[in-house]
């Protein structure tokens, strides 16, 4: 029995071995295309031009997944307390000639969105503080069509890219408080590159428009609610709310990401980032009468070094900073739904600074990413002063590994675990003039504000090649939680089929 | 066209660091709130409460220091609506002095100057 036991156990470590041994020998597209080793370049391939040279082989798959996640309690109450986001997902990346590159993704996601309170506007992350909200909330459901194709080619040492990405999503509500929100979000890209010596440099700028309509409507008479037109941490803009709830948003902005690398050797590399985008909110009621303007100001820089020979080795720094100030636009007295503008105050005042130390460490079929940072959100209002603050420590680690069992299945394995401390926390509120609403909404997003977290996950995906065909069949499958220090807890589940070729 | 994206980067560079925040700092002014009698009657001295309602955010802000007639209040910029009640010191055409009731009120007052915002209310006495 025992001899059996050992005879077993060899069996089993050589089939491993062995599987890993033919996984490492796969240069095939899906590894290359698949592969974490590629997450020091995600900020260059920014840059349409770089985009075209980021993968060697072509690669196409369609999808057809769905992504969940289910809160005990809402972390941020604005976002509900999870989703069930069924998807459909095709993307190409395509080598037209040792030259020129194709690519393109079109996808079309639709669900539902858990128990979102406080908060009747779509893109929540893009345009808070400065939101509809009201204190009922309820499931939302959503429907986003995405499109986006590119196109890179090299002339002599020059390289070239354009790309183009096209959003339009709506979110509504099929009882009362009805918010419906639409979404149109278009994103040009132009980048270019130059090989000088040993080192490639690429430049690229990014143009957006944006726009926004957003309302609430009440079916039953007897049901309705205030709807506050926010204005951050707690405060709502008064003499628009209640019943002015028809708006709209008008943004854009601009980017540039500058980039520096070895072509094909070890070297230093460096990426910089520095980006512009504006929202203004407008009373559609009122002959568009601005009430509010965003500013979202963001800088990041990359800088590290990698090593591409056997075995792949980047370690790399990173330091991003956002910087997001909110005015107001003081409406004066009003003349035939006209109201004039007569002074416009900085209020609202946001830092996000977050830098991090990390190593990318990889073998052919296999991958390990490690990073630690620091993360540090400070949000203000001016006057009545109110301040939220709260800074985390943090630990990531990441690893992949490619195995092939036999020659026509390719497992991928992925697996991450993170944790995040609460170094610090800072709230000030003049609670005794809030309302008990407000006051509970405050302290809500303080409590996970400054909480600590643990997340760990895993995904299993599953290739196979169809005989004698460049198609092929995958199934993916992956979990993850968190735990926070509140006493509450994160599920999330994903699952796709689909087809590659 | 190559040379044409290498001219797009410095402009793009340029619009970037010119299309910062307009940041207006200047958040607060001083409201200067005088209170008049009219034609008849002489206002001396009142001591009164100043009431003003943020026409936009709703928020109150109240003093009570006057100096003669005239009241000076620190606060944010902005439209306000102006209650004033109190007793004024006045002084008839006949020289009589005697205390009196007052109020005063306005729904729309503009103080959104940076500094020296001035605004002069006609007493209505309540006796």
């Amino acid at each position: 029995m025992t001899d059996m036991r050992r005879q077993f156990l060899l069996i089993l470590i050589f089939m491993t071995i062995k599987a890993l041994a033919i996984a490492s020998n796969a240069d095939t597209a899906l590894v290359e295309h698949t592969s974490i080793g590629l997450q020091p370049m995600m900020e260059a391939i920014r840059n349409p031009a770089l985009h075209g040279l980021a993968y060697k082989t072509s690669f196409s798959q369609l999808a057809l997944g769905i992504d969940m996640q289910h809160q005990s309690r809402a972390f941020v109450p604005e976002k509900g307390n999870g989703y069930a986001l069924p998807y459909l997902k095709v993307s190409t990346h395509h080598s037209l000639n040792e030259r020129s590159t194709v690519w393109g993704e079109a996808s079309y996601m639709t669900g539902k969105q858990h128990n979102v309170k406080w908060n009747s506007t779509s893109d929540y992350d893009l345009l808070q503080p400065y939101i509809l909200a009201d204190t009922l909330g309820g499931d939302t459901r959503r429907e986003r069509y995405s499109v986006s194709g590119g196109y890179a080619t090299s002339i002599n040492r020059w390289l070239l890219g354009a790309e183009m990405l096209v959003r339009a999503e709506q979110e509504y509500r099929g009882h009362d408080p009805r918010m419906r929100g639409i979404v149109t979000d278009l994103t040009l890209r132009l980048g270019g590159g130059y090989d000088l010596g040993r080192y490639r440099l690429g430049a690229a700028v990014e143009g957006n428009i944006y726009k926004q309509t957003n309302s609430v409507a009440f079916y039953r008479e007897e049901g309705v609610i205030p709807e506050y037109q926010m204005t951050g941490l707690g405060t709502e803009y008064s003499r628009f709310s209640g019943d002015k709830r028809s708006l709209y948003y008008d943004g854009g902005g601009m980017a540039v990401v500058l980039h520096a690398s070895p072509i094909g050797q070890s070297g230093p590399y460096a990426d910089v980032m520095l980006d512009e985008h504006r929202y203004h909110r407008k009373l559609a009621e009122y002959n568009s009468m601005p009430l509010t303007d965003l500013y979202n100001e963001h800088v990041g820089a990359t800088i590290g070094w990698e090593k591409e020979k056997n075995h792949s080795l980047a370690v790399f720094g990173h330091i991003d900073y956002t910087k997001r100030t909110g005015n107001e636009h003081i409406g004066g007295t009003s003349d035939a739904r006209y109201f004039p503008v007569i002074a416009c105050l900085t209020m609202y005042k946001s830092h996000i600074l977050e830098t991090y130390a990390g190593a990318l460490y990889g073998r052919g079929n296999w991958h390990i990413n490690m990073t630690a940072g620091y993360r540090e959100v400070s949000e203000e209002y001016v006057y009545p002063h109110r301040q939220m603050d709260a800074a985390h420590v943090y630990g990531r680690l990441q690893g992949q590994c490619f195995i092939r069992p036999s020659g026509k299945w390719l497992l991928t394995l992925n697996a991450h675990a993170s944790y995040y401390a609460n170094t610090s926390d800072k709230l000030q509120m003049p609670f005794a003039n809030m309302d008990a609403a407000f006051t509970s909404l405050i302290q809500h997003k303080q409590q996970f504000a400054a909480a600590n977290y643990t997340d760990f996950g895993a995904k299993v995906r599953a290739d196979y090649a169809l005989k004698h065909s460049r198609y092929g069949l995958f199934a993916e499958a992956g979990g993850a939680m968190t735990l926070c220090s509140a006493s509450e807890h994160q599920t999330a589940f994903h699952c796709s089929i689909g087809i590659t070729f | 066209m190559k040379h044409h994206i290498l001219f797009l980067l410095p402009i793009a560079l340029v619009m970037l660091l010119t299309a910062c925040a307009p940041v207006e700092d200047d958040i607060f002014t001083t409201a200067h709130i005088t209170v008049t009698g009219g034609d008849d009657v002489t206002v001396t001295s009142v001591q009164a409460q100043v009431k003003l309602i943020n026409v936009n955010s709703r928020q109150v802000t109240t003093a009570a220091d006057f100096d003669g007639v005239s009241a000076t209040v620190e606060l944010l910029r902005g439209a306000y609506q102006i209650d004033i009640e109190g007793v004024a010191t006045c002084q008839s055409a006949e020289n009589n002095i005697r205390m009196r009731q007052f109020r005063c009120q306005s729904d729309y007052v503009e103080f959104v100057g940076r500094d020296n915002n001035e605004v002069t209310l006609k007493i209505i006495f309540l006796d």
